[in-house]
């Protein structure tokens, strides 16, 4: 089901850039955080309340106007993933422009939640994409986000953006099994999506 | 109609706004003012768990973990048994997974879990957030205290038998039970398994209250059998 686009690169010079460039790149990547909110259930309501005007992850430069997928770095998931959406997700993902950043926000895209046991959803949205932070609670405090978003800034400050890593989050681009998942997951999305059930 | 009045309104609106001092919260900067009973994250007092295993049975999610093993205590005494008791391995929390309901909190018969307002532990890995005993143990530091008690409450069930006078103290003299147990001095114990008689019966000075180290297996059996049964489950 993913989408087949032609592997993004990253130039030679921002690769192997010296350590002030990369700075300054990071500087500009981890302070205009244009944010695509994947809402699927309740969490979304806190992310609503964290860029609302008490919260407002404007301060931490997490921009939520982005008109689509294409035109944001970094994706919110939060709420319940099922198997039926998982195509959505990955697709989505897949359209958003290198370097992206997933936050998975809530008990059930961290791990499934409550619902760890149903028949119909995905035990965490790490096995459909990969995740950068994991924000723990159910739902978490609009702080707790801002407190992800904070430590998703801390890892863009520490990264080197290369074509390697871009490749690993391509689905199946990568010969290594172990690189091809994020974390501890052996599934893609095509792979836990499942076709409709015959009739009885 | 023409858009002036409407334009007007809205400039009204955002003048009026623009007046109004801002209420946004300074989160990374300023602490946020969390309400009483906050569920952050779960703590675990690990002296007080018997690994009874209560809450990773009630758990609604199953994201508790709890290994333990048994030890034998050898008999203090000649020829006494050797007792068990439960040691614990493993104390785990999968807060990827927990729903914060707060039922394993409820259930704890011993007080070995807490809620602590703690909300600031995401990860970059999500097995990090299986938080282990030692982990669970740091969070004990973030437990706020237990709320004050009302006007004129009872005393907590802890103090109240802590500051109970002892059992048998006001007690008429006779049926052998020792009536110059408390009169002996201060090191002297009284029994603990005779029931309090209604105050204004016995005449002799009130006895010293009993130290809490008194055990019921210290006490001298010679409790009278009208004195009733002996009472070991109203100790506790």
């Amino acid at each position: 089901m993913s989408v087949d686009l032609p592997m993004p690169r990253v130039g030679p010079v921002a690769e192997h850039a010296p350590k002030p460039i990369r700075v300054v790149l990071n500087w500009g990547r981890r302070y205009s955080l244009w944010v695509f909110n994947f809402g699927l259930a309740c969490c979304a309501i806190e992310f609503i309340a964290t860029s609302m005007g008490r919260h407002d992850f404007i301060r931490l430069g997490v921009i939520p106007f982005a008109p689509g997928p294409r035109q944001a770095d970094l994706m919110v998931v939060s709420g319940t993933v099922t198997d039926k959406m998982a195509p959505a997700i990955r697709r989505l993902y897949d359209q958003m422009p290198e370097p992206k950043y997933v936050i998975s926000f809530g008990a059930c895209s961290n791990t499934g939640g409550p619902y760890w046991d149903s028949y119909s959803v995905t035990k965490g949205v790490d096995q459909l994409i990969p995740v950068d932070v994991y924000v723990p609670g159910c739902p978490p405090r609009p702080e707790a986000l801002l407190q992800g978003i904070i430590r998703l800034q801390e890892k863009i400050a520490a990264e080197r953006v290369s074509g390697a890593a871009i490749g690993a989050r391509q689905p199946g681009r990568t010969r290594d099994l172990d690189q091809r998942y994020a974390g501890h997951r052996t599934a893609a999305a095509a792979e836990v999506t499942r076709g409709l059930v015959t009739k009885p | 109609m023409s858009p002036l009045p409407g334009i007007l309104k809205g400039l009204a609106t955002t003048a009026r706004t623009a007046m109004r001092p801002t209420h946004t919260a300074e989160y990374p900067d300023v602490a946020p003012d969390l309400p009483p009973r906050s569920r952050g994250v779960i703590a675990l007092l690990e002296e007080n768990c018997t690994s009874c295993m209560l809450c990773a049975r009630e758990c609604p999610d199953w994201c508790i973990y709890i290994d333990s093993h048994k030890e034998t205590v050898p008999a203090t005494t000649e020829g006494g048994r050797d007792r068990q008791r439960n040691v614990l391995d493993r104390f785990a929390i999968d807060f990827s997974l927990c729903m914060y309901c707060g039922i394993c909190i409820e259930v704890c018969p011993f007080d070995a879990l807490f809620w602590s307002p703690q909300f600031e532990y995401s990860e970059v890995d999500i097995r990090d957030l299986i938080h282990e005993k030692d982990r669970l143990g740091q969070w004990m530091a973030t437990v706020p205290p237990p709320p004050a008690l009302d006007e004129r409450a009872a005393e907590p069930g802890e103090i109240a038998a802590a500051t109970k006078p002892a059992r048998g103290a006001g007690l008429v003299g006779g049926a052998g039970t020792a009536p110059g147990a408390g009169a002996t001095g201060p090191g002297a114990r009284m029994p603990r398994t005779v029931r309090p008689r209604p105050a204004g019966t016995g005449t002799r000075p009130p006895t010293p209250r009993e130290p809490l180290t008194g055990t019921p297996e210290s006490v001298p059996d010679d409790t009278p059998p009208a004195a009733g049964p002996p009472a070991d489950g109203e100790t506790r």
